[in-house]
């Protein structure tokens, strides 16, 4: 716990992921109390957001939003939002609706019921009815929603809004690499090299922003060799391929975090997409070669 | 406009780059035990290094599990607190470590960091810790809290 003079740093698994959380304000007694309710955050938007846990937000809305509108949490309804308006702006490429092709893959549980050929075809903007009072509808039967792609981000963010309005002033939230960094002075954040998850590809400075990555996924419990990615071409329905791996800076970690998917599809094509979001990247492609957005050169230091 | 600048180092040399292990060190046993039952005045081992009951004065509090899990890269020791009703109290990694062979800590590859951070060189279980990539699953962990709960959570009292 006392890891460095003054600073604090815990671990818990949520989000089926490891979330860390670390501060630099040891000392005082609301501390631990402030980091009681980071994790408090973090397992809330797991409850509500999970698509496994039958009783989540989202588990409700693929079982019963075809048929009428259901209400949802705040936040629920927060993250639905920002997945349609990215959705629309990534003209399709982020989409939240690409749940049954990945219970097909099997990346996602299936609970029974085989997802039908309309589910698969259906898309996120127009899928997806946003109604007043946090109410939710789709407008198709058979629609199925994964928010795996954004609201891990989005915990993170609701953590640092927590250590920050509970007077913490320097620290960092991670969510199985997902993070974001808060205080006065940058910090370094590692960047894993998404081919070889062994490996570091450089490091940032980051300072009051968010880094996300996706890449080859892999479990070092039963080794170091990568599972494949987990990045759906909505287009094709199938793995992305223009990209190996990418990791993303951007303002907040759930934008950071759902851009990575759609950098991963679209490569260098999503510079407009990067720029409207205030967001850079590090792409490297299927080829092996690495580019990185111009305004990442001399922040990030690339190993070699 | 967003502008995308080619990165021309060779790939050859990006592979050759090993990252250290990443080991971190969140909380001892006894930080754990006193974090998780802050009212506890003592904790009487049950089993050696693994079970511990947490007591207020001659009172059971709850009991503190030890586990740890390990796969071919990677340990997780993790501490799981049970209240009186046997319900999770709450569940603390208390030392992760992902391990890749003796490159790892290769001082030149550190060198290039120098000067990133503080100003100091760099340690790799002190300063490599903040890493984004690569989600990790906790699924084993989460299946070890499962059999930790069936074990125990009648025990409790």
């Amino acid at each position: 716990m006392e890891t460095k003079s003054g600073s604090m740093r815990l671990a818990r698994p949520l989000l089926g992921t490891f979330v860390e959380i670390a501060v630099e304000d040891a000392a005082l007694p609301e501390t631990e109390a402030a980091m009681e309710r980071a994790f408090a955050a973090i397992a809330r938007v797991h409850r509500l957001m999970s698509f496994h846990d039958p009783d989540s937000d989202i588990s409700r809305l693929n079982r019963e939003a075809s048929a009428g509108a259901v209400a949802v949490d705040r936040w629920t309804y927060q993250v639905l939002e920002s997945a349609v308006d990215l959705h629309r702006r990534s003209t399709g490429l982020f989409d939240i609706a690409v749940a049954p092709v990945l219970q097909v893959m099997g990346l996602l549980p299936n609970p029974g019921d085989d997802p039908s050929p309309a589910s698969i075809s259906t898309r996120a903007d127009e899928a997806i009815e946003l109604l007043a009072a946090h109410r939710v509808q789709f407008r198709y039967p058979g629609v199925r929603i994964d928010l795996g792609g954004i609201a891990k981000g989005f915990a993170v963010d609701r953590a640092v809004d927590v250590l920050r309005s509970c007077g913490l002033e320097r620290g960092l939230v991670s969510a199985g690499g997902d993070l974001a960094v808060f205080g006065p002075r940058p910090q370094t954040v590692f960047i894993r090299d998404p081919r070889d998850p062994r490996r570091l590809m450089g490091s940032v400075e980051a300072k009051n922003e968010a880094v996300a990555s996706t890449g080859a996924r892999f479990d070092p419990f039963l080794g170091a060799d990568a599972l494949g990615v987990s990045v759906i071409d909505p287009r094709t329905r199938e793995p992305a391929r223009t990209a190996s791996g990418v990791a993303v800076r951007a303002p907040s970690c759930m934008i950071a975090d759902a851009l990575t998917k759609v950098v991963m599809i679209a490569g260098e094509s999503a510079a407009a997409l990067l720029e409207h979001y205030r967001a850079s990247a590090v792409l490297v492609l299927a080829n092996g070669e690495v580019r990185i957005t111009a305004d990442w050169q001399g922040a990030v230091s690339l190993a070699a | 406009m967003t502008k995308w600048v080619r990165w021309t180092a060779p790939v050859a040399m990006v592979m050759s780059v090993t990252s250290p292990a990443c080991a971190v060190q969140y909380l001892t046993i006894a930080q754990a035990q006193k974090l998780a039952f802050p009212s506890a005045t003592g904790f009487v081992e049950q089993q050696s290094g693994r079970v511990w009951k947490a007591q207020n004065g001659n009172s059971a509090i709850g009991l503190f599990v030890f586990d740890r899990v390990i796969g071919k890269h990677l340990y997780i020791d993790y501490a799981v607190a049970l209240d009186l009703s046997g319900k999770v109290r709450r569940v603390d990694i208390l030392q992760y470590r992902e391990s890749y062979g003796g490159e790892v800590r290769d001082a030149s590859w550190l060198a290039q960091f120098v000067g990133k951070t503080s100003g100091s060189a760099l340690q790799v279980d002190r300063d490599i810790r903040n890493i984004s990539g690569a989600t990790l699953s906790s699924h084993h962990v989460t299946e070890g809290v499962k059999k930790i709960l069936a074990l125990y959570g009648n025990q409790v009292r």
